[in-house]
């Protein structure tokens, strides 16, 4: 069944319990991501936006609140429902890019296809040519720059069927030619599967054509 | 299309070759020990046991220490005798010997006829490890025929003794075992004569047995002597080499047929002694699997970035731990294969004394069934821990 809303209810990473109110859009409120649609959730650092991806990802559970797909709180999911969620159903770009140093471009995107048997070896390598690092495709991760890991791992979590997808400052990194790309891409490929794209930044905001506008 | 060797890429690193190799070198020669020992043991025990293979060497025949002549005098066990026997911790159980008493000829047709006189004895049938052949003897038959199993003390004492000084035949097993005895049985007037087979040959049972129905049902019929307490007990005891019976039988004036305590003894040291280099062959099985445990440890605990990343993909636990139980799995069966050859290279070592002594060796099976259990409780433990620490990796 696919994830049609994904609900914060007076939802608050537990860190910030003793802070004053903040005025935020997220945070102690009711808000709900509907697919879709397109969501722009704008901060400065520190604000609590990569907690907030690594909430709805099942990744880390240290908020208070409730956080619901179609109603439903995630907070009980087991080990074996998040996989097929993170497979399926969410697709996350970290911050933090989170790609192997030890393995080639083409094998860190590989090893999520692999998972989810989505794209073929072409898309994957049309894509890259489109972001403009096909060259790279055999290098090693570690001797990438951060500008082109960053497209690497936006490649990479388009290799799977997804409800939403959540990128976490996807493009802080990338020139304005390389944004528009890398953001026609995401929007195409969310277009294609009917998904909701929920994106974060502090600055340099992914080239979104009137998204929805959240401040944490 | 799987094509699981990226993963493998990843986590195959911080393997520590050495620390593998160290596992299953240690492991390899706790199990060689365990092994080699175990099957030494059996070979060695299975010579011991090989001339009896309807009494097993647990079972100890008792009888009273006869002193000076005694007539009339009783030399048998009583009730009570019998009663202080059973209680002792050594024995599992006892049984009294029920003697003939009644009068029994055999004769041999061989063209001049062998005729002498006879006793039998019997024992009860659950005390057979396996019955002798045909061991039944069913009155209502037409013409019953009587089993019987001949001390080879006996044959031996005819053969040797008797037999090469008086220019009588002398006899091998087989040939007596082809022969047809004819037996008669009287007393109270009455009279039969029954064929006999010899059907087995016994060193534990230094008397000529027949089954306990046969005995029983001649004595009911033929019986001219009242009946009298048992002269000899058959005992089964938990170990035949504990020194408690000797000083028991001893303390009681008793002694035990043909003191198979002896070999006994010799069989518990035997024992202690394979006990003692089976436990040092576990104990380097045991730290061996530490040294696994230790060496997955670390392994899981380097890695578990890469771990938490996997699953942060989309990989489930059992996805990651798979890699790990593989290697666990290959090392083990591995160990547990060279071991198995070397406990089958050993045995041609002892396979040559063992057979001139006219045994066979015993069977590898239950050697290898022992590691294969040893090796799958090792992978056991080791698949659990490496499936708790994934997840804790989560």
């Amino acid at each position: 069944m696919r994830i049609d809303t994904i609900e914060l209810k007076e939802a608050l990473p537990q860190v910030f319990r003793d802070d004053p109110a903040p005025e935020s859009q997220i945070w102690l409120t009711d808000v709900e991501f509907r697919r879709p649609n397109l969501y722009m959730v704008a901060a400065e650092s520190g604000k609590g936006k990569s907690s907030m991806c690594s909430y709805i990802y099942g990744n880390r559970n240290d908020y208070m609140g409730q956080i619901l797909f179609n109603g439903e709180d995630i907070r009980n999911y087991d080990i074996m429902r998040w996989s097929e969620i993170r497979r399926s159903h969410l697709a996350l770009l970290p911050q933090e890019l989170r790609l192997f140093p030890e393995l080639s471009a083409m094998d860190n995107i590989r090893l999520k296809n692999r998972l989810t048997d989505f794209k073929t070896e072409e898309e994957i390598l049309m894509m890259l040519d489109m972001l403009g690092i096909k060259h790279k495709a055999n290098q090693l991760a570690a001797y990438l720059s951060v500008g082109q890991q960053q497209r690497v791992a936006i490649v990479r979590s388009l290799c799977q069927p997804f409800d939403f997808i959540m990128l976490d400052e996807p493009v802080s990194h990338l020139d304005a030619g390389n944004n528009r790309i890398a953001a026609d891409l995401i929007v195409e490929e969310a277009k294609r599967q009917q998904a909701g794209v929920i994106t974060t930044s502090v600055g340099n905001h992914l080239a979104l054509v009137d998204p929805i506008t959240l401040r944490l | 299309m799987s094509q699981p060797s990226i993963v493998w890429r990843l986590l195959r690193r911080n393997i520590s070759a050495g620390q593998i190799a160290g596992f299953a070198a240690a492991n390899l020669v706790g199990m060689i020990i365990v092994l080699t020992a175990l099957q030494f043991y059996r070979d060695v025990t299975s010579v011991i046991n090989t001339e009896d293979n309807m009494l097993t060497q647990d079972y100890i025949v008792l009888s009273r220490k006869v002193k000076d002549v005694s007539f009339g005098k009783s030399t048998g066990f009583s009730v009570a005798d019998i009663a202080d026997i059973e209680k002792q911790p050594w024995v599992k159980r006892v049984a009294p010997f029920t003697a003939s008493r009644f009068h029994v000829t055999g004769k041999i047709d061989l063209g001049s006829g062998m005729y002498t006189h006879l006793f039998f004895e019997s024992i009860p049938d659950d005390y057979f490890d396996t019955l002798p052949p045909d061991w039944s003897f069913d009155p209502e038959e037409e013409n019953p025929t009587i089993p019987i199993v001949l001390s080879r003390d006996y044959l031996a004492l005819y053969n040797f003794g008797f037999a090469a000084t008086r220019g009588l035949p002398q006899f091998s097993e087989e040939l007596i075992s082809e022969l047809e005895l004819k037996v008669s049985v009287s007393g109270n007037g009455l009279e039969r004569t029954f064929p006999g087979r010899v059907v087995g040959f016994s060193n534990r049972l230094n008397t000529i047995s027949a089954p306990q129905a046969f005995v029983e049902w001649a004595n009911g019929i033929y019986a001219v002597d009242k009946e009298e307490d048992p002269m000899r007990l058959i005992v089964q005891v938990t170990d035949p080499g504990d020194p408690v019976i000797k000083a028991y039988l001893e303390e009681h004036g008793m002694e035990s047929a043909g003191d198979k305590l002896e070999s006994g003894k010799a069989a518990h040291f035997f024992t202690i002694a394979t006990t003692v280099v089976v436990g040092v062959g576990v104990i380097i099985c045991l730290l061996s699997f530490f040294i696994l445990m230790l060496s997955v440890y670390l392994l899981i605990q380097k890695n578990r970035q890469k771990i938490h990343d996997l699953i942060l993909l989309g990989y489930t636990p059992g996805q990651v731990s798979k890699y790990y139980i593989r290697l666990s799995v290959i090392t083990n069966v591995s160990v547990l294969l060279l071991s198995c050859i070397t406990v089958f290279v050993a045995q041609q070592l002892w396979l040559e004394p063992v057979r001139t002594i006219g045994s066979e060796v015993a069977s590898l099976i239950p050697t290898y069934i022992v590691g294969l259990i040893m090796v799958l409780v090792i992978i056991g433990f080791n698949v659990a821990a490496i499936k708790r620490l994934t997840r804790r990796s989560v």
